[in-house]
């Protein structure tokens, strides 16, 4: 019974939860195929700290099978991002992307090591070893962020009512930033799936 | 006919699935082939002598994959290795290519190192530490010298970076 009643209660509780409803996007590509691994964020409540916000996804980039797993991971600016090293061969993971730059040289199976990331934007992880391998850290300063699945489709709970501007971001996105906007008016995503389409190029 | 021919070359081309020897772990399936070991075996039955034969070359092996264990430039490497089957292999390749009575198991130099972004300078840095495991047997330098020139070809295929 405490078990049913603890979520109900904290859900009451929960500032700025009074009035969010849950909603859903479609990305596609320009010819309308749906786009995985595709992050959308709406924007922050006023006063939201993302250095104390906790995703409820792991914080982890695991290196396994000479691929970085996810492919796209979303962590809030300030996160400090766990780094496995699956794989019985070494890595040398490096990042050149601006102020969250970094390099990690993870030794065969090497499990305990972290990476802060303190800005936001898209970080483009690559190995030294292995070329092939190319992962994506989106560094978000929201706590409304969600990730296309196979589909297309990402989904945010508990988005809060009113117009909306929903950005979208995607590892092979050809605008300058790698984003593109849709503006929703109050009302507009009730009950359906917002479409929005992205200009990409072919992955390397 | 032809068809027979397909099969009898399809079935010679597929990797024997050896069974995992005990203590070592699973790798995938290779064809097992003397011509593995990178290079032919030497027919001069006074340098595999000059190493104390098996029981010598196996000495060699283990205080070489001691020594690469604790040198700082090497260790990283081998952090995660299977020793067990590092040793047996590196017995089994020093063994055949000095002439000894014994096959090579192991995979082919270029597999068995890919993935490892090894570079030239820890190419050098586990030759010395042979060479070091050689002294230590006692082995003369013109008889160590047999067996260097037999692996220095061999960084073609193991150094990719």
């Amino acid at each position: 019974m405490i078990r049913f009643l603890l979520p109900l209660a904290l859900a009451v509780l929960a500032p700025g939860h009074a009035s969010a409803s849950p909603l859903e996007v479609q990305v596609t590509d320009a010819s309308g195929a749906p786009l995985a691994n595709a992050v959308i964020t709406l924007p922050a409540p006023d006063g939201f700290d993302p250095e104390r916000h906790r995703f409820q996804w792991p914080m982890m980039m695991e290196q396994q099978r000479l691929q970085f797993v996810p492919h796209v991971l979303v962590v809030p600016r300030g996160a400090q991002v766990e780094f496995p090293n699956r794989d019985r061969v070494r890595h040398h993971v490096y990042s050149f992307s601006g102020s969250n730059a970094f390099e990690l040289e993870l030794y065969g199976r090497e499990e305990a090591r972290l990476v802060g990331f303190g800005h936001p934007g898209a970080v483009v992880l690559g190995c030294n070893i292995h070329d092939a391998m190319i992962g994506y850290i989106r560094v978000v300063e929201t706590p409304y962020a969600a990730m296309t699945g196979a589909d297309g489709v990402a989904a945010i709970a508990d988005a809060p009512e009113g117009p909306l501007t929903v950005t979208v971001w995607h590892p092979y996105a050809t605008s300058a930033d790698g984003t593109a906007t849709l503006a929703l008016a109050e009302g507009d995503s009730a009950g359906r799936t917002a479409q929005i389409s992205l200009n990409i190029r072919a992955p390397r | 006919m032809i068809t027979l021919l397909a099969i009898a070359a399809s079935l010679a081309l597929t990797p024997a699935a050896m069974p995992t020897p005990p203590g070592e772990l699973p790798v995938d399936p290779y064809e097992v082939s003397n011509s593995n070991a990178g290079a032919e075996p030497l027919s001069d039955p006074a340098v595999f002598e000059a190493f104390g034969g098996i029981e010598g070359i196996d000495r060699i092996v283990d205080d070489m994959v001691e020594r690469i264990t604790v040198d700082p430039r090497l260790a990283d490497i081998f952090r995660a290795s299977d020793f067990v089957r590092l040793r047996r292999t590196l017995k089994e390749q020093f063994c055949y290519l000095l002439g000894g009575p014994c096959d090579y198991t192991g995979m082919p130099m270029r597999s068995s190192h890919a993935d490892h972004g090894i570079t030239t300078a820890e190419f050098n840095a586990l030759v010395e530490n042979l060479q070091l495991a050689m002294d230590a047997e006692g082995v003369p330098f013109r008889m160590q010298n047999r067996l260097l020139a037999l692996l220095a070809p061999m960084q073609r295929d193991i150094v990719t970076r």
